[in-house]
């Protein structure tokens, strides 16, 4: 098969979804009617007015929070598939992920000890 | 058998890595012992691969991605043994820090299995991961000082080095693209069959690959965080960048090179960026060297010259075609002799530092009144830097030329000899101002070194004058190691 045997269906997906798209937009365009307000500007049209800056500074320290995220944010990724086939999987693998979760709550351990679940 | 078995001596080292984190985590106010521990997890993973290369156990794991074979334990017990030298030659350093001891120690032996992985990678992904694994604490190390400057190195470092991930990735990515595989002997399987149909963009693909690696090899296009980064960082952090991650460097690219891009057609090509990059990186390194007068800035461009050096195997190796393993076994020998050269001066530079608290190279006149065994040491490590015998230095050069003359590149050799008198011009320098007779210098308190610099500083010059009188045993374990690019 040639290279456009092979990708004419990507190709054609591809130009299909900018028509799509593009003629939503262009036709919204033309012919719906605008009107520029301030009052639409702002963050809800109706309810209360919002106050303050749109710019808010987040702590330096929650980065902190970020790196401890990431160490449960890997265990999800990688229990969750090994649960799904857990019962087709030969018995080693249980105590695979067992050292797996140990190396990470050593992660976790280090985290405790060295204050980072303390808001300073 | 069991592929955990194969990579052993990296497990040694990460699992010594968290033990350290977790010992100091449970017992924070005794941390005398964690550069021990972080020794103890280094002898674990050395002893793990000469056992496994005395048992021959010389297999391929992990789908193929990783491989056990005499070229990558050549190179484990090489960096396991660099990554030693500078645990000693931190220790003194890190108390004086006082902070985060154990996460200095972690994140050096995390380094340091990042480039043992690198040893034996055999599949692109696998190669990428490997390096920044040891790139990324390398970028957390060189800023790891208290001053500004440390910060700034770390900074700019992490920027660089992530353009050159970049372009590698853009390399490798291209070479995915054209043979659909990560794994490099089938890259090699189709280079052998299309090579003639997809020049042009294989030769954009080495081109981009070579200035990743260039990057970390410090090749003169890419060399301009070299010495801004070396003065910065802490001289220990310099001296395992300038050693273990430039070496690290040459063992991928002559695996990607020479199991990969090995194609007739090909080779020549790439062979020829190497030759060019080799002339300039001597020339422009060299040239730059002579006027600093901080040390570690002049290490720095000494060490974009060294890597010139080291790129002269490169191009040889190509060329000769069949018989290239005269060239990779040279380069295999320049790595030992120049490990242990570098590591000597720049453990001597943190002695002296310490005590004149000053990198200007004009503090070091008149040393040899005031610490002579030092000044000794110092002298004898630049010597070989120059390539004069009896040093290591001196047969790494004579084969790295030989093997460029055989390769018919005598235009590179002719260049490569003209700057070693440039070279030595600078390097000797600084053994002539040691040793000039001065009535009352400044720094002429006795010496104070501490002990495991002391011993580190002897047992790399000790190396360097071992081989430099008996080179024979490392040339023929580095024949042996490169001799498994000759069966591709």
């Amino acid at each position: 098969m040639s290279f456009y045997d092979t990708w004419s269906a990507v190709f054609i997906a591809l130009i299909a979804g900018v028509i799509l798209v593009g003629t939503a937009l262009i036709g919204a365009r033309l012919l719906g009617p605008f009107a520029r307000e301030q009052g639409k500007s702002i963050s809800y049209e109706c309810g209360m007015l919002p106050t303050g800056k749109n710019w808010t500074q987040v702590h330096v320290r929650y980065y902190l929070f970020a790196i401890m995220f990431l160490i449960f944010d890997v265990e999800t990724i990688f229990i969750f598939p090994w649960a799904v086939r857990f019962l087709d999987l030969p018995s080693h693998a249980f105590w695979y992920m067992v050292f797996f979760v140990l190396i990470l709550s050593g992660a976790l351990f280090y985290a405790w000890r060295k204050k980072v679940l303390e808001w300073r | 058998m069991n592929p955990f078995e194969l990579i052993s001596p990296q497990l040694a080292i990460l699992i010594g890595a968290g033990l350290i984190l977790v010992y100091d985590a449970i017992f924070p106010k005794d941390n005398r012992y964690l550069p021990w521990m972080a020794l103890a997890a280094i002898a674990v993973s050395v002893s793990f691969a000469i056992s496994l290369a005395v048992r021959g156990e010389y297999h391929v794991g992990f789908e193929g991605t990783y491989s056990v074979d005499k070229f990558s334990v050549f190179f484990s017990v090489v960096f396991a043994g660099i990554g030693a030298a500078v645990v000693f030659a931190s220790m003194n350093w890190v108390d004086r820090v006082g902070r985060r001891k154990s996460e200095y120690y972690a994140l050096l032996l995390t380094a340091t299995a990042g480039l043992m992985f690198l040893a034996g990678a055999r599949d692109l992904i696998t190669i990428f991961i490997a390096l920044e694994l040891s790139s990324i604490p390398q970028y957390i190390l060189a800023g790891w000082g208290k001053d500004e400057r440390s910060g700034e190195s770390g900074l700019k470092y992490l920027l660089l080095g992530s353009i050159a991930s970049a372009l590698l990735l853009f390399g490798m990515a291209l070479l995915y693209g054209l043979s659909g595989s990560t794994f490099v002997p089938e890259i090699a399987t189709f280079i052998g069959e299309n090579a003639s149909d997809n020049r042009s963009l294989l030769i954009l693909a080495s081109t981009l690959i070579i200035a990743g690696f260039g990057f970390k090899m410090a090749l003169v296009p890419f060399q301009m965080w070299v010495p801004d980064v070396y003065e910065g960082a802490p001289t220990p952090v310099a001296a395992f960048l300038s050693v273990g991650s430039k070496a690290a460097a040459f063992a991928v690219v002559l695996r990607i090179f020479f199991e990969g891009l090995n194609a007739e057609i090909l080779s020549n090509d790439w062979a020829m960026i190497f030759a060019v990059l080799a002339a300039i990186s001597m020339t422009v390194g060299n040239i730059f060297a002579l006027v600093q007068s901080n040390i570690k800035r002049m290490l720095g461009y000494s060490s974009v010259a060294q890597a010139g050096n080291f790129a002269i195997g490169l191009a040889a190796i190509a060329v000769v075609g069949q018989e290239f393993t005269l060239a990779a076994s040279a380069v295999l020998f320049f790595v030992v002799a120049y490990a242990f050269t570098n590591l000597a001066v720049f453990i001597a530079v943190i002695a002296i530092s310490r005590h004149l608290e000053s990198d200007d190279i004009n503090a070091y006149e008149g040393l040899a009144k005031s610490a002579p065994l030092l000044a000794l040491a110092l002298g004898i490590a630049l010597i070989s830097l120059t390539g004069i015998p009896p040093s290591a230095g001196f047969w790494a050069k004579l084969y790295i030329f030989n093997a460029a003359a055989q390769a018919d590149l005598a235009w590179l050799v002719i260049v490569a000899v003209l700057n070693s008198v440039l070279a030595a011009f600078y390097y000797l320098r600084i053994v002539r101002l040691m040793f000039r007779n001065v009535e009352d210098q400044i720094g002429s308190a006795p010496f104070a070194i501490p002990k495991s610099i002391g011993f580190v500083l002897g047992i790399t010059v000790l190396g360097v004058l071992v081989f430099g009188f008996f080179p024979t045993p490392i040339i023929s374990v580095a024949r042996e190691a490169a001799a498994i690019f000759s069966i591709g």
